[in-house]
């Protein structure tokens, strides 16, 4: 009889991963369907001729798919080493210092990512023209770091806090510098949190169109620039492809995240 | 950690600097295949024309929206001594809007073919006269595109429409007009039908209390509404005629072969232009005032509007309406290129049918007008 | 120490305000300015007048849309991240861990445009069900409105939610729970009284992080369902498009801001509870 219950539960088990796993992949399948669909319309449940042409228009020598990938994977490279270098102190300061109206600090980071950004890009457009960045990689990236800021400043205070204080006390103790014991015990414990910050900022990066359209075209372009336009018009195809090759950079880090996203780091995300 | 950072933007910023002087940017709102038709097609033939110039193709998305964009970047850049765009090519709103003001450059006394484009929509732009500023690139036209399979006998007129629709529920679709110019365009034709004088509304001059007499046909049009299904934007129209989903919808006819060549759209659709008519709009060149390359924009242009390009590019890869006068294409292009063009919508119905758009306060009056009484 | 700890620490936050400060608060400034100023200049609430007067239904049609995407998002992540850490089939747990995270990454216009045929009504979705002999093609019905945007955001969002849950319920101590599983308490019961209310806090961030990001999304409104009524970023990029009017468009975007500062007040009380217990 228990056995007959726990079989039971198998089943229904098994089923409700399988529902789950229908609906997580099944928009997934979609996408790479339309990718090789040379035809598809009702009333055909499939494609009805499949084919790479598609793939060869994107490819094709005149595109700039992947000259565009290589800038897009470089901004997200810089932006992921502006977000640390102001993530990591001010990260440490929310974790280990007492810090007034601590709160309120944690959520003006919060901000760039709340407000509807066209608004927001045009008037830092402005501010770049004045300045002449506009059009350079380095405003492109500036402008990813602030959006990209919440991710890595919450969760690399995250990472500080989860690390061990008496560990880096006991470094004192034998007489290391407060420099030298946070370069030495703290950020070395804490890397694995800082990594896998980084790789959200990284991620971000790599997906956003508004602010590259506003300070970065036409001189630099990424490959959400090209998405949007195919996406937007409806050409499935194409989006479908640039989607696929976006997806690259942040399936190989998704399988790696794990290493670096420790289960203790993660509990202390935002708090 | 951080100098490394600062190393690093600071290679970027070297490496990012201005390109070469002989760049040409074209900016284009619009549909994929226009980003692609500057950057495979005009691209590489001006380049090799003028050898040493490199054209940089960007799209800033499709309709009014992807206008927009352009220009609020020429907009920000108004304190700049150059502006990054050098070649621009806009719809009618955006291009009155820049003409008034002074974004744009006048520029077509210098291009030998604007001669050759002598219709209303080269010099007026939804009431704004824009001639000297702007050349049409191709035109584009808005029809009801329906499944024949299921439509045996289309209607023919609006009110035709009206009532096939009651009849047939949920069969009609279209994008309300938030989703783009197609569902606009619908929304038009149908004031244009059931408002009264439309003559009025395409040609001014404007007089703020005509909205009101358009009451009873916002009023129909809700009732409307209950049988339609709102599609998710122009692609969402085509994409539920593509699943047999809606039987009939507006669409941009180019939008509508696009989808055809790329095998999104079943092989028995077809195009109905019903009276008294849809409006349809032309995507228009232009040169930005502070563009940096003025003389290799104007070349370019003129090359983008010379009857061979317009035969070979616009007409025949593209099924696209020319730009330009269309008797100037005659000997340029084979006789079956030119009848595709016209299969389902002939030049008699386009002539009598295809209407432009309001003129700027009406359209807004009418876009407001449809967010208040009918959408809300 | 010569400094402070106070002013290290606001020393060592400086330069990551001073970004978001040039780069986000400053270029809000004129967007405020542009939501309070009226057609002839001077301060003015014209905007917030005719942003109330059309767009009223769809604000609060956005605020329902979000509360319910944020309400499944954790309910789902609440299941997966559940059976992640008390889960005992090595199968189900290792296939649930394996599947759970991909749509983590993928960018919100690309799953805008995967739901988009995916939930038709004879999208791919509803094909296979018919294949299978679940449903009469007759039955089939579209998803494409207030039901295809929560299913998009709910598809997207889940995996970020589950990922912090199940790190901030792996670092529990197991002996507790392992406790009340000896006293006889169902899997089901452990998770609701005891692991739950100990990881509530870090629930609410991922929450209020996806509820502040959904917020923002144009594309899955945009691309998902028809636009009536519709969430409120389309309505401000059509105020823009189609009329130029940023004025309303900007106090939209403050209704927007003053939505998520609901949210973040949420956060901030918590944030304050915690910083007045020593």
């Amino acid at each position: 009889m228990i056995r007959a219950v726990s079989g039971l539960r198998m089943v229904l088990a098994a089923f409700a991963l399988a529902a789950f796993a229908f609906f997580l992949i099944g928009p997934l399948v979609n996408l790479a369907l339309w990718s090789v669909a040379e035809r598809w319309y009702t009333p055909y449940k499939l494609p009805v001729v499949y084919g790479t042409r598609y793939w060869e228009q994107v490819f094709r020598p005149t595109g700039d798919a992947m000259a565009s990938l290589a800038t897009s994977v470089w901004i997200a490279v810089l932006t992921v080493l502006v977000a640390l270098a102001l993530s990591i102190p001010a990260g440490y300061a929310l974790a280990r210092l007492k810090l007034p109206a601590r709160a309120s600090f944690m959520v003006l980071f919060l901000l760039p990512q709340a407000f509807p950004s066209v608004a927001i890009y045009i008037n830092v457009a402005r501010v770049f023209y004045s300045l002449g960045i506009n059009g350079t990689v380095f405003a492109v990236v500036l402008v990813h770091a602030a959006h990209g800021l919440v991710y890595s400043v919450w969760i690399a205070a995250a990472a500080f806090a989860a690390v061990d204080k008496d560990l880096e006390l006991a470094a004192r103790n034998i007489g290391a510098s407060p420099l030298k014991a946070f370069f030495s015990v703290t950020l070395p414990l804490a890397a694995p949190g800082i990594i896998a910050s980084g790789i959200f900022v990284f991620l971000e990066s790599l997906d956003e169109f508004t602010g590259t359209f506003f300070v970065g075209v036409p001189q630099v372009t990424t490959l959400p620039l090209l998405l949007y336009n195919a996406a937007m018009g409806g050409n499935y195809q194409v989006a479908s492809i640039t989607a696929l090759i976006l997806l690259v950079p942040s399936v190989l880090f998704m399988l790696f995240i794990e290493r670096f996203l420790r289960a203790d780091v993660l509990a202390k995300v935002g708090a | 950690m951080r100098i490394l950072t600062l190393a690093c933007s600071l290679a970027a910023l070297i490496v990012a600097s201005p390109l070469s002087a002989q760049t040409l940017n074209v900016a284009s709102a619009g549909d994929q295949n226009m980003v692609d038709y500057v950057k495979d097609y005009l691209g590489p033939m001006f380049e090799k024309a003028n050898p040493g110039v490199k054209v940089v193709s960007v799209g800033t998305g499709p309709g009014d929206s992807g206008s927009q964009k352009i220009y609020e970047k020429l907009d920000a850049q108004k304190g700049a001594a150059t502006t990054d765009f050098d070649v621009v090519v806009i719809h009618q709103k955006a291009a009155g809007q820049m003409v008034k003001e002074g974004l744009l450059n006048k520029y077509t006394a210098n291009v030998e073919t604007a001669k050759l484009a002598t219709g209303d929509n080269a010099k007026n732009s939804l009431g704004t006269d824009v001639s000297g500023f702007v050349i049409p690139m191709f035109q584009s036209q808005t029809a009801l595109a329906y499944n024949a399979d299921m439509v045996k006998t289309p209607p023919a007129t609006f009110a035709e429409l009206a009532d096939w629709a009651r009849k047939n529920p949920k069969q009609f679709g279209y994008n309300g007009i938030k989703g783009g110019m197609s569902g606009v365009s619908f929304v038009a034709g149908w004031v244009y039908a059931f408002g009264g004088d439309a003559d009025k509304l395409m040609k001014g001059p404007y007089d703020a209390a005509t909205k009101t007499s358009w009451d009873k046909a916002f009023a129909d049009l809700k009732e409307f509404n209950k049988n339609a299904v709102i599609t998710p934007g122009n692609a969402g129209t085509l994409d539920m005629l593509n699943r047999g989903e809606i039987a009939i919808g507006p669409v941009w006819v180019d939008m509508f072969y696009s989808w055809q060549a790329d095998g999104k759209l079943p092989p028995n659709m077809k195009l109905k232009l019903v009276s008294p008519g849809m409006p349809g709009q032309p995507m228009y060149y232009a040169v930005p005032e502070k563009s940096a390359q003025k003389k290799l924009a104007e070349a370019f242009i003129a090359l983008a509007t010379s009857p061979q390009v317009q035969a070979d590019g616009i007409v025949k890869k593209f099924n696209w309406y020319p730009g330009i006068d269309a008797k100037n294409l005659e000997g340029k292009l084979d006789k079956a290129a030119w009848d595709k063009l016209f299969t389902d919508v002939t030049p008699a119905e386009l002539a009598a049918n295809g209407k432009p758009f309001p003129i700027a306060p009406y359209f807004n009056d009418i876009l407001e007008g449809y967010e208040k009484k009918v959408a809300n | 120490m010569s400094l402070s700890q106070r002013n290290l620490a606001l020393l060592l936050i400086a330069p990551g305000l001073a970004l978001v400060a040039a780069l986000f608060l400053y270029p809000l400034c004129f967007s405020l300015i542009s939501a309070f100023t009226g057609p002839e200049g001077g301060f003015s609430l014209q905007a917030f007048g005719k942003a109330w007067e059309l767009y009223s239904g769809d604000v609060v049609f956005t605020v329902v849309i979000v509360l319910a995407s944020c309400f499944f998002t954790g309910l789902a992540a609440i299941i997966i991240a559940g059976t992640l850490t008390l889960g005992e089939n090595r199968y189900i747990v290792g296939t649930l861990k394996a599947l759970y995270r991909w749509p983590l990454f993928i960018p919100f216009i690309v799953a805008a445009q995967c739901m988009r045929t995916f939930l038709a009504k004879n999208g791919l979705m509803n094909n296979i069900f018919v294949s299978m002999g679940l449903m009469e093609p007759l039955q089939a019905v579209s998803f494409l409105d207030w039901r295809g945007i929560i299913a998009t955001f709910v598809w997207k969002q889940t995996p970020f939610v589950a990922l912090l849950l199940a790190g901030a319920l792996a670092a529990l101590d197991r002996a507790t729970l392992e406790a009340g599983r000896n006293l006889g308490a169902s899997r089901m019961r452990v998770l609701v009284e005891l692991a739950l209310p100990q990881v509530m806090p870090q629930l609410l961030v991922a929450l209020v992080l996806s509820f502040v990001t959904m917020l923002s999304v144009l594309s899955v409104p945009m691309m998902v369902a028809g636009s009536q009524p519709t969430m409120l970023t389309v309505d401000m990029a059509f105020r823009i498009n189609a009329y130029g009017d940023y004025a309303t468009a900007n106090a939209l975007g403050v209704i927007t801001y003053l939505i998520s500062a609901g949210a973040a007040i949420i956060y901030l009380k918590r944030g304050m509870a915690k910083e007045g217990t020593p």
